[in-house]
């Protein structure tokens, strides 16, 4: 049935979703693991057809997070698209706090490449120049 | 120190097709967005990681709905008809219908 396996999500992660909301005693069968992937799929393509015409009538070539967090609730999914517009304000959290944190990193790379010399009297200790990241994550 | 937050794995893994803390492939997940339509034409690159919850939530719920059916037939084992019933029964999934009727 399934020619292309590269058009739908993969069988073992669908099923793994499955598997981690059921009861531990509870069993899935192949095929209905193949309509949940065939489902998910759909969901997808749905979803992001709704998306894209909104981009399409306002003229935007770039489907973003907001447009899928639109997409839901116009298509009567309100309850994903508020866990989702959640999810996407923590995820663009994070990329900020990760792009200030690398900002950091750089402004701290240290000049010190001679150990002798002793202009930049940071009081740093020399093992330091080495890998300021490194230093940032112990 | 690094603390790992709920999004360390996206911090080291991008969205280079690597799954991180998400549970199915951001790659796979833009390829199914890319062919939804001639119109996709870019796709931003928090896109695949919202499809990614999404999805998870969307395959959350059906699996759950399936199961009550699963349940009420008295069995342990989770069918394809269990999942036929519960989309027919979930006004949200109309645009499922189609899908599940045709095999």
């Amino acid at each position: 049935m399934v020619d292309e396996p590269d058009r739908l999500l993969p069988i073992a992660n669908v099923g793994r979703i499955m598997k981690q909301i059921l009861p531990p005693s509870a069993k899935i069968s192949k095929e209905a693991k193949q309509t949940m992937q065939d489902c998910a799929t759909e969901f997808i393509s749905f979803v992001t057809g709704e998306a894209s015409d909104k981009c399409h009538k306002e003229n935007r070539k770039t489907v973003n997070g907001d447009d899928i967090c639109w997409a839901l609730g116009a298509l009567g999914l309100d309850n994903y698209a508020e866990a989702i517009v959640r999810y996407l304000h923590k995820y663009r959290e994070a990329e900020r706090e990760k792009a200030s944190s690398r900002n950091k990193a750089t402004c701290r790379s240290s000049p010190e490449k001679d150990e002798k010399s002793s202009e930049d009297k940071s009081g740093q200790p020399p093992q330091q120049t080495e890998a300021p990241t490194a230093r940032l994550a112990s | 120190m690094r603390q790992a937050g709920a999004y360390s794995g996206i911090l080291c893994g991008g969205i280079s097709g690597r799954t991180g803390p998400h549970l199915l492939p951001l790659a796979r997940i833009k390829k199914i967005m890319k062919k939804s339509g001639d119109d996709v034409k870019m796709i931003s690159g928090e896109a695949p990681i919202v499809f990614s919850k999404a999805c998870e939530l969307f395959i959350e719920e059906l699996t759950q709905r399936s199961w009550l059916v699963t349940m009420q037939g008295k069995r342990r084992t989770l069918n394809k008809e269990d999942v036929t019933s519960a989309v027919l029964a979930t006004d949200i999934f109309d645009f499922l219908v189609n899908l599940v009727s045709e095999t």
